[in-house]
């Protein structure tokens, strides 16, 4: 997959997850801002899935197909989890599980890279 | 509901954490003064608790996810490692499900699922390294969970203790 979009998903994600961690650190609970960057996060991650998925229907497929459109259904779905249960937990720890899920997210993207073969594992 | 407005303040989240303040305190939902009304033990599913929910969350979708589909198109290749796989999986579920519940049933299923994940993690975990042959594709438990960033190890233990510290009702 694209490696620019690869670095924007987990550039936005690390981005959201300093800020959440740096809230829970204040003791802050996770507010709109939080929020709004799970959605960025995931509004990437989006891209990014429709984009892997345009490619394996067109030919270009990754080496193993099946791992990575496990992992890619579970990239997609940590945001929406961490917001669920992030805004839950009106205390410092949900912005806690935020910063988590969107240090997730990174991980996620670097197994996908490795899986489709463009990034060495 | 004639409860008393505050039977207790939530779990005590441990040392080195500053007492709220007064804008988290008047955030409290309704559930949680709900299950203070009973003098049970403190609830699992909230504070730091919610934090363990939701990474067992996470490792029930990733390594579910995984697994389920191992299973659909290659299962002959490894059929044990990945059932183990589907089975580690279901157990984290179970797990989270356990922590968020608020009754006494889920404190001890919750208890059930971290003792059988920490004996999973050691007995795999040693297995994987003394016999590779048993598992010749990794699981979730394979090396201690090193593939996971040793969080499959580390995550039964903080929550064997994180139900041993809620197992009394919150002080006060």
């Amino acid at each position: 997959m694209d490696d620019g979009l690869a670095y924007t998903v987990i550039g936005t994600a690390m981005v959201v997850a300093a800020f959440s961690g740096l809230m829970a650190l204040l003791g802050r609970p996770p507010r709109l801002p939080h929020l709004v960057g799970l959605g960025l996060v995931e509004l990437v991650l989006v891209v990014y899935a429709v984009l892997a998925m345009g490619k394996m229907f067109t030919g270009e497929r990754p080496d193993a197909m099946a791992t990575f459109v496990g992992y890619l259904l579970t990239a997609v779905l940590i945001p929406p989890l961490g917001a669920l249960i992030g805004w839950a937990e009106r205390t410092r720890w949900g912005s806690m599980i935020i910063s988590f899920a969107c240090l997730v997210v990174p991980i996620m993207v670097v197994r996908l890279q490795q899986v489709w073969g463009v990034w060495d594992g | 509901m004639a409860e008393p407005a505050d039977t207790g303040p939530a779990p005590d989240p441990g040392p080195g954490v500053p007492e709220k303040t007064p804008e988290q305190t008047e955030v409290q939902t309704p559930e949680q003064t709900e299950e203070q009304t009973v003098a049970g033990p403190a609830a699992t599913g909230t504070g730091p608790g919610r934090v363990l929910v939701a990474v067992y969350g996470f490792f029930a979708l990733a390594a579910g996810a995984r697994a389920g589909w191992q299973i659909a198109t290659r299962l002959q290749e490894a059929p044990l490692a990945y059932l183990l796989s589907a089975l580690a999986a279901g157990i984290y579920l179970v797990a989270a499900l356990g922590l968020a519940s608020r009754r006494p049933a889920g404190r001890r299923v919750a208890i059930a699922c971290c003792t059988v994940e920490l004996a999973g993690v050691l007995v795999v975990g040693s297995l994987s390294l003394l016999i590779p042959d048993v598992f010749p594709r990794a699981t979730v438990w394979s090396g201690f969970g090193i593939g996971y960033g040793l969080v499959p190890l580390v995550l039964p233990v903080l929550g064997l203790l994180w139900l041993r510290h809620t197992r009394r009702p919150a002080p006060g």
